[in-house]
């Protein structure tokens, strides 16, 4: 798997913090309490879980930071030689291996140690074992302090270096230290690297992305390298050298052909001979920095034959300036350009792109007949086109910036309609609710007057009347009862806003027997239109009885409104029984307060005793915390 | 500087607060409250492992404050001479005291009627057969008890088969079956893990020995070829005594002192 981001690797503790974690883990998720008269088995279980559980803790953390640090076998060539460079190999390699063995060490430790427990026969000799393990285990990890701090620098480090993507599109720039490579990568980038007069300021790797032809593309910066062999190189400049060696990218070598770097162009070439190998199948590119002290036509006969060999050799030169950023672009687009069309041989060359050509397809449609049939401009339009004068460019706002340059400064108010004395002043948009740009103009009231008598003029002339559609019988029919139907709708909902007293008591149904009378129906029907004169042998209607010495029936007495009251006069519940008002708010709000609580429980009624969860989980489960033990 | 270090790149480049310098030295300063609060409030095993620290914290700084005050302070140098000390033209006779005769004589009487041997842990505590062996019950129905299970630590030779299990009265578990004992040296202060080669003595019985119990005080013989000790007539020594000084039952190893 390889990972071009080091970031995940889990923490490496201290080997005391290492141990203090898992003790007082063991500590805290282990059963805590066992008595002596507890039998032997369960004492027996209870120290070998306690082992158990130590054990499994230390070989889960030892094992995730195994795994989490990566082995350099399985990573890209470029990071396992980086990473040799950075932090030796041999010395990774053991304390990983180390680790390792601590692991085993431990759960040997365990095995053992829960095999005596089984022969324990007293509270006493258990517990005296589990000591002995567990302090077995904390010596085992108290050896590996060492390894344990070397690797936790390591992941601190690695987490630290820069997320560069080995098989991307990369340019790759080295060259002597302070010719000028941090600039330029400042130049085309937005790394921002460190500028100084003094070499080596570059220490590490840097790395920033730019966009070409709408393709993302890794700009990696080397610190400058010093012309010695191979074994006499320090730590810094073997980065740039594994960088080199590894990354399949575009090179630039940059020169500084003023030599303000400290080095001739000499020293320079022959630097350029001696890492010649690791430019095999890459593109290559010389670039001349510095030209804005020095051009290439100034130098000395003998450097132009030097930079001449590079022409010789098919190796593009090209001059750039960082300070004065001429030819920047030039260069980056070059560098692109060439490792593109390297990329793109490379891949042409693969056994992949059969494949891909295979499933490629150009469809270009059959010609129906022989004709051709070329683009056509009928003549006059070629002469017109000829004849006719270019249209006047407009000049922009940004023809108008490049002119003036420095003197330039964005005026949105210059094009306004006004007059010039008041066109700059600055005025509000609003006042009082109003546009102000409503009353801006001079000549608003005469045109506020000729509005009007427009619309008088209209209105003369009928614009705006209506037409009287003619509606024919049954239309007018239909208004008329849907007026009506309005009426009434409006009515009863007056009367039943009225009606409504605001949660008084109201009888039961039964009791309202006597307001359906027939009387009350005779008069709504009269009311709504219909003939109710004739209607005497209707079901609505009262039959007469068969005997005729009836005693005469109650009628129940209904008022104008057809309601009807009873004889007695019975107070409301809610009044009878309390003399005075404060009795009666008092009352009221007692009632109001028991309900209260019933309400919050979700109670049906006073006497639901219901329970809806009998043991609810948070207060009868884990371990009890340091706190008053006075309730359950 | 690398790359993402943004902190600290940033610091370099601005520099810090005006008044970072001060809130540091405040901070610093409050430190003390902090601990002297926790001090207070832990309680339980974080309480415990706080105070061991702090304790040793503490210890440390008395010390070097010692050191220093020692320094300061100048001690009058009284030209002490040591007591014992002889000029050299007595060095070489040898000045034994009468009462020094007497007492050693008294000790050698008393040490033949104990019959403590001179080895380091003279006396150990008595093992009774309760202790070390354990009832077991066989048969049918776990009515027999005639057979014993050893609790004890305890070694058997290199070709040992046991008995058929029928008939084996003594049942030693391969738990407690140890091969390897933990043997310091007295004078090099060092400790080396050698094989067992036998049990010469346990202390408590004789039937012990016979069978292999490792208790604590018992003799057993160990292989110290890895030392590579020589006699004088040139000999490689290979097999040593040593006591063992805990109680391997209980701590899951067997720690020796060797007899020299």
């Amino acid at each position: 798997m390889s990972l071009y981001n080091f970031k995940k690797i889990v923490i490496v503790p201290t080997a005391k913090d290492f141990i203090d974690i898992v003790l007082s883990k063991t500590q805290r998720k282990t059963p805590t309490v066992v008595h002596k008269q507890y039998k032997i088995s369960r004492i027996r279980q209870f120290y070998m879980r306690k082992v158990k559980f130590s054990q499994q803790t230390f070989h889960d953390k030892l094992s995730t930071i195994l795994t989490d640090f990566p082995k350099l076998d399985d990573i890209h060539p470029f990071y396992a030689d980086l990473m040799n460079v950075l932090y030796d190999k041999d010395h990774y390699k053991l304390a990983l291996g180390q680790i390792n063995i601590a692991l085993h060490l431990i759960d040997n430790v365990s095995k053992d140690y829960v095999r005596l427990l089984k022969y324990g026969d007293s509270l006493y000799r258990c517990k005296q074992l589990k000591k002995a393990a567990l302090g077995r285990m904390a010596t085992i990890m108290k050896r590996q302090a060492q390894s344990l701090q070397y690797l936790e620098q390591v992941r601190q480090h690695l987490s630290r270096l820069p997320s560069i993507d080995p098989n991307t599109r990369t340019l790759l720039i080295c060259g002597f230290p302070n010719v000028g490579k941090s600039s330029f990568i400042n130049k085309i980038t937005r790394a921002d690297v460190e500028v100084q007069p003094y070499a080596f300021t570059t220490k590490s790797l840097f790395v920033g992305h730019t966009d070409h032809r709408y393709l993302r593309w890794q700009v990696v910066d080397t610190p400058g390298i010093l012309d010695h062999p191979l074994e006499n190189r320090n730590t810094i400049e073997m980065q740039a050298i594994a960088a080199l060696a590894h990354l399949r990218a575009a090179i630039l070598y940059v020169m500084d052909i003023s030599e303000q770097c400290g080095h001739t162009i000499e020293q320079q070439v022959a630097l350029f001979e001696s890492i010649k190998p690791l430019f095999a199948n890459k593109p290559l590119l010389v670039v001349l920095n510095k030209t804005d002290v020095i051009r290439l036509e100034e130098l000395k006969p003998e450097q132009k034959t030097l930079i001449q060999g590079f022409i010789n050799d098919d190796i593009p030169v090209m001059e750039m300036s960082t300070l004065s950023e001429e030819g920047v672009m030039a260069v980056k687009t070059e560098a692109c350009e060439r490792l593109l069309a390297h990329r793109i041989e490379v891949k042409i060359k693969s056994k992949k792109v059969e494949g891909i050509l295979n499933r490629l397809h150009v469809a270009v449609p059959k010609p129906r007949d022989g004709v051709v049939r070329p683009a056509f401009v009928p003549e006059n339009v070629i002469k017109q086109r000829l004849t006719k004068e270019p249209k006047p460019k407009k000049k922009t706002e940004r023809d108008l910036e490049v002119e003036l340059e420095d003197d330039y400064s964005l005026d949105l108010k210059k094009n306004y309609d006004l007059p010039a004395d008041f066109k700059y002043d600055v005025i509000p948009e609003f006042w009082e609710g109003k546009n102000i740009a409503d009353y801006i103009d001079p000549d608003i009231m005469a045109k506020l007057e000729e509005l009007e008598r427009e619309e008088e003029l209209r209105i003369e002339s009928g614009v705006y009347d209506k037409e009287e559609e003619e509606m024919d019988d049954e239309e007018k029919e239909i208004h008329r009862l849907a007026g009506k139907i309005r009426e009434k709708k409006a009515i009863i909902a007056i009367e039943s806003r009225i009606g409504r007293s605001g949660g008084a008591p109201v009888m039961p149904r039964a009791g309202r027997k006597r307001e359906r009378s027939v009387s009350r129906l005779r008069s709504e029907f009269e009311e709504l239109g219909v003939d109710m004169s004739n209607k005497s042998g209707a079901h609505f209607s009262r039959t007469k009885s068969r005997s005729a010495s009836r005693p005469p029936i109650k009628k129940a007495r209904a008022d104008s409104t057809g309601r009807v009251s009873s004889s007695s006069r019975v107070t409301p519940r809610d009044q009878s029984g309390i003399r005075n008002v404060e009795l009666k708010a008092k009352a009221k709000k007692m009632g109001h307060k028991a309900q209260g609580k019933m309400n919050q429980f979700g109670k049906a009624g006073e006497a639901d005793r219901h329970i809806a969860v009998k043991m609810p989980r948070h207060l009868y489960s884990g371990k009890r915390g340091i706190g008053k033990t006075d309730r359950r | 500087m690398p790359q993402n270090e943004h902190i600290e790149l940033f610091q370099k480049r601005y520099g810090f607060r005006m008044d970072y310098q001060e809130r540091q030295r405040k901070k610093k300063a409050r430190e003390h409250k902090l601990q002297s609060k926790m001090a207070q409030k832990l309680i339980g095993i974080k309480g415990k492992i706080f105070a061991k620290k702090r304790y040793s914290e503490k210890v440390q700084l008395k010390r070097t404050i010692k050191a220093h005050e020692e320094k300061k302070t100048r001690k009058k140098d009284e030209g002490k001479v040591p007591e014992g000390a002889m000029p050299a033209y007595l060095l070489d006779r040898e000045n034994t005291s009468q009462a020094k005769l007497l007492s050693s004589m008294v000790k050698q009487k008393r040490k033949e009627k104990a019959g403590k041997w001179d080895v380091p842990l003279p006396k150990v505590r008595a093992q009774s057969e309760a202790e070390v062996f354990r009832v077991l019950k066989t048969g049918k129905s776990r009515r027999k008890g005639w057979k014993r299970l050893v609790t004890k630590v305890c070694f058997v030779g290199e070709g040992f088969t046991r008995k058929p299990p029928k008939y084996e009265r003594f049942v030693r578990p391969m738990a407690l079956r140890f091969k390897k004992a933990h043997v310091t040296h007295p004078e090099l202060k060092a400790t080396f893990c050698l094989p067992i080669v036998g049990v010469k003595k346990n202390p408590s019985s004789p039937m012990y020995t016979s069978l292999g119990v490792i208790t604590k005080g018992t003799i057993i013989e160990v292989n110290v070829s890895e030392l590579g000790l020589v006699t004088q007539g040139g000999k490689v020594v290979w097999g040593k005594y040593a006591q063992v000084t805990n109680n391997p039952e209980n701590d899951g190893c067997i720690n020796a002192i060797l007899l020299v």
